[in-house]
This record gives structure tokens, sequence and C-alpha cells, in this order.
């Protein structure tokens, strides 16, 4: 070792052979798997392509993205979308985090609630949306139905009322994905040093100025991370929402992923479920790289 | 201030025991409901004590709504996803985390990128060509599309786990002039035995809560359990107590997954967000 360039360069050479025969399968997989499929997505959405009508079918060039301008689903899908990405997200980490900050003073039974959280984590959505169309949020049965019955606020239609149903699908998502939120934020509190308290304590800070000023600031990349990871779940939520509304009444809590996949598998018009689905790709690809630039700036 | 102490963490505990009841109470009444007959799941007031009945799990099990061919379904695809996800991953993972090659970062950050991927953009080009080649309804073409969200999701776990090793190992067996690939073989692969399960355990659970895919991709020959929980409520719309039993016996073997690796979870969870895109 390290008597000449030549062995030292051969050595590395042969590094370099062997990491490449380890990961150009995997790499080739993923291209033929996801690359190549979303060419071909891209290609799709360029067709006219309904097999409801399949006479028609032939390329349409960008008119299925001109036709997104004038089609109020399209745009109320793009609302929603917003609105039930920004309402889950800002709640998860909310709640989560005040969750995570509460459990961190009790002493005993962390562990405990530590079981408890994963159990929603680890649940299909699709049974999760069961559950809460059947046990939980059904008229006169629910278990909500229940609560609002004796507290006196009277029977209503969680799923059917189009509003109502906004809000059940937002409660849904945040009641699956808080404790993800929760687990990783209390990990995150719980490496903190301890150190920095003490002299903050002895400066007289409130519990307050503390937080705001020592807690936030160190968990903020954690918090970064959590908003990014449920952003991502967010936007490409499905079966929960599929099972529960199955993105009704009407389309009242139909976000763009399920407006692509109806204009795809219900009404079947692939081509311009296609494009719906290329304007959810380029979305969720400028989130998550503004969000990773973010992150990056930061640290 | 000594005298309020107790009280403090009472009430603290109180409401976190509150916030976690929450997320844990509709599991449980799902479980009793299970147990129930479907008279007794419409009672008003709702009954806590009630005579259980077997009858919902001999239905689902035995009857005619059975959901033992779905969990069979369930088990071919997710092993058989996870078998060729862990072929793939494991040699990928050890190449990014430990070895220098041309253009690593790059491809670091395209595994990174395919995770990122919505599932309906995949779906759709998925569904056009499998029907082309009479791939709908088969377990390849599940176990093909699946392998795009357990790939990218498996190399960056194992990558945290490969990085967790100390170098001096493999620079001692490379110095006794083992071959690399029998370094990697008899001396990594033992040290990232506990990540290599872990990975398994998450990229086995994700398979089988999976469902769009299934969906559309499925038919009546490959009907995951997912699947079937869904048209179960279509078919059967009042009865809660079967449903609830086939959804128990569904997600049995993730609850127990999740109990068993909890400890893991959270990195399971975040894996690639906490180095991602800022790898040098």
């Amino acid at each position: 070792m390290g008597s000449g360039t030549k062995p030292a360069r051969s050595l590395a050479a042969q590094e370099r052979r062997f990491a490449l025969a380890l990961f150009v399968p995997a790499l080739l997989v993923l291209l033929l798997t996801t690359t190549v499929p979303l060419v071909y997505l891209g290609w799709t959405s360029l067709q006219k392509l309904d097999m409801s009508m399949p006479w028609l079918s032939g390329f349409a060039g960008l008119g299925n993205y001109a036709k997104m301008g004038g089609d109020p689903r399209f745009w109320n899908s793009l609302v929603l979308t917003g609105v039930y990405t920004g309402t889950t997200v800002v709640l998860q980490v909310i709640i989560g985090l005040s969750l995570a900050l509460l459990v961190l003073q009790i002493p005993k039974g962390q562990g405990l609630l530590r079981v408890a959280a994963i159990l929603p984590i680890v649940l299909a959505p699709v049974v999760v949306g069961l559950f809460w169309r059947t046990l939980v949020l059904a008229p006169d049965f629910g278990l909500v139905d229940l609560v609002t019955r004796t507290v006196g606020l009277g029977s209503h239609n969680w799923l059917g009322d189009p509003q109502l149903a906004l809000i059940s699908v937002i409660a849904i998502h945040t009641w699956q994905w808080t404790p993800f939120a929760f687990l990783v934020l209390l990990a995150t509190l719980a490496t903190l040093p301890p150190d920095v308290y003490e002299a903050a304590r002895l400066d007289r800070a409130g519990a307050w100025q503390r937080f705001w000023h020592i807690t936030l600031p160190l968990i903020r990349p954690a918090i970064v991370m959590v908003v990014i990871l449920r952003m991502m779940t967010a936007l490409s939520a499905f079966a929960a929402i599929f099972a529960a509304t199955g993105g009704g009444p009407g389309s009242a809590t139909e976000i763009l992923n399920l407006y692509a996949y109806r204009t795809s598998f219900t009404e079947l018009n692939l081509g311009y479920g296609a494009s719906l689905a290329m304007v959810l790709l380029s979305i969720t690809m400028a989130i998550s790289y503004l969000m990773f630039r973010l992150r990056r700036a930061r640290s | 201030m000594t005298g309020r102490k107790p009280f403090r963490s009472l009430a603290l505990a109180a409401v976190a025991g509150v916030g976690l009841a929450v997320w844990v109470f509709p599991v449980i009444w799902g479980l009793l409901t299970s147990f129930k007959t479907e008279r007794d799941v419409l009672a008003y007031p709702p009954v806590w004590f009630f005579k259980p009945t077997l009858d919902n799990y001999r239905e689902v099990i035995f009857g005619a709504s059975s959901i033992m061919p779905n969990l069979w379904s369930s088990l071919v695809v997710s092993t058989s996803a996870t078998f060729f996800t862990m072929l793939f991953a494991i040699p990928a993972a050890y190449a990014l985390a430990r070895l220098k090659y041309p253009a690593k970062r790059a491809s670091g950050f395209y595994v990174l990128a395919t995770q990122m991927l919505p599932p309906v953009g995949l779906i759709i080009p998925y569904y056009l060509a499998l029907q082309k080649v009479g791939g709908l309804d088969t377990y390849s073409g599940l176990t093909l599309i699946y392998l795009t969200f357990s790939l990218p999701f498996a190399i960056w776990l194992m990558v945290s786990y490969f990085e967790d090793i100390p170098f001096e190992m493999e620079e001692a067996a490379l110095l006794d002039r083992a071959g690399r690939l029998r370094t990697l073989w008899y001396v990594i692969l033992p040290q990232v035995r506990g990540g290599i399960a872990v990975t398994t355990i998450f990229v086995f659970l994700n398979a089988w809560n999976e469902f769009m895919f299934a969906v559309v991709l499925g038919g009546n020959r490959v009907r995951p359990v997912t699947v079937a929980m869904f048209n179960f409520i279509s078919v059967e719309q009042t009865q809660w107590a079967k449903v609830a039993a086939g959804a128990m016996l569904a997600m049995l073997p993730v609850i127990l997954i999740g109990l068993f690796a909890q400890r893991h979870i959270v990195k399971g969870l975040t894996v690639g967000a906490v180095k991602g895109g800022g790898r040098r």
C-alpha cells in the first residue's frame, strides 16, 4: 500500500468496478419501473385516449392541458389539494409537537404512549377509511354521533354533507398521521442537551420563552423534515378518502390525486387522467425541490 | 411549588392520556364490534357488555364471503415484492454507503427522487402496458409496480444501517486479501442483520397495506385483502360486525409487526429525509 501510485489506482478502479456491479442492477430496475413509465405517462398525457370512446383516440398535443383551464372540477381539486395538504400538515405538526412536549414531562409510561401511537400508523389507510366511515362517522350509530347526540349537538351526516365531508377526511388523515409527527418530534426532543435548559432556567427565562428561543430553533430541522414527508403523503393521499367518501359527495373531497384517478379509472379517460397526474407530479417535484433547497440553505 | 407538582403531572398525564386514547379507541371499538351480533352493533345506546360471538370470524374465514383467498393474495404479492426489493436494495445500498464510484451523489439523489413519485402517475402507464401484454390480474404485474415504492425506500433505509458499521472491520478484511465480495458476504452482512430484518419488515408492511395499485391492477384472481375489505363495504353496506372481523384479521399481521418493530419505527418512517439531498 502506498508504495506507488499504480497499485493505488488499480485498487480504486477495482473498487469502482465492484461498486458499479452492486449498484447498476438496482439502478436498471428503478429506471425500468419508474422512469420509463413516467415517460410513457408524459406521452399518454399528449394523447386523446378515452376508453369509453376509443374511436376518437389520437394525438392531441397539449389539448389535455389546455382543457384544464376551463375545467372547474380541476380548479376545485387544486383548491381542495391545497386545503387538504395545508390543514392536515399544520394540524399534525401542532398536535404532534404539543403532545410530544407534554409527554416529555411525564416521568413514567412514555413507552406505553409510544406503542399507542404506532397503532394508527401501521394500519392500512383503506381500512382506516372504512373504520371511520362505519364505526366512527356513520349517522346515528357512529362514535362521533354518539358524542354529539349526548352533548345535545344532534346527529349529522358527517360524510354526506359537502362541508362536513371535507372536515371529516381531514380529520381522518390527521388522526392516522399525527402519531408520526409525535414520534419523530418526541425522539428529537429527547436528544436535546439538558444543559441549555439549565442555563436558561438560571437566566429566569419563562417556559414559553425557553420553548420559543431554545427548543424551537433546535428542533427546526426535525420539523422541516416532518413537514416535507407529511406533505408528500398528503399530496398523494388516496385510500382513506376513497374508502370514506370516494371523493364525494359530488366532488367535495376530490383532491387532485383522486380526480386523476377517477378520470382515468372510473370515467376511463386515460389521456386526460394522465395530464392531471402530470400536474400532480410537477407539484410534488416542485415542492420537494423547494423544501430541500430551503433545508440545505439553513444547515 | 412542591405542593402543586403532583397535581401538575396528573393533569399532564390526563391530557396526554386523552390524546392517545383517541388513537387507540377506534381500534378497540372495532375489535369489540367484531365480536358483536349485527343487532348489538346497532343498539342505542351502545352496549359495552354483550354476549360475544365468533360468528363474524367464522363467516369471514369459512363463509361465502371468506377473505382467506385474499389474505393468500396479499401474502404472495407482499412476499415476492419484499424478496426482489431486498435482492436489489442490499448491494445497491452498500455501494451507496461505502464505495466510491462515478456520479454517486447524483445516483443517490435519483433514488430519493423516485421515492417521491405520486402513485397515480405510475398506475396509468402500468395499466396501459400490462393490459397490452396480458399482465393485469397477475402476481408478477403487481410485484413489479410494488418495487417502485419499496426499492427506493429499502435502499435508503439500508444505507443508514451500512453507515453505522465501523470502517476498520472491512479494512482489516481487505488487508487479509479477502476479496471484496467475500468481505461483503462474511464480514459486512452479518453486521447489518438487524437492519436487514427491520427493512424487510417495513417493506412487507408497506406492500401489505397498499391499495391503489391493487385495486386497479388486481382482479378476480389476484385480489389482495385491502381490496377485499373495500369491496366488503360496498356489497354488505350495513354488516359492520363482519367488516370489523375482516379488518381485524387483515390488520393482525401489521399490528403484530408494528409492535415487534416499534423501536425502529421512527427510523423507518424518516428514511432518506434525514440525509436526503444533502449527502456528500
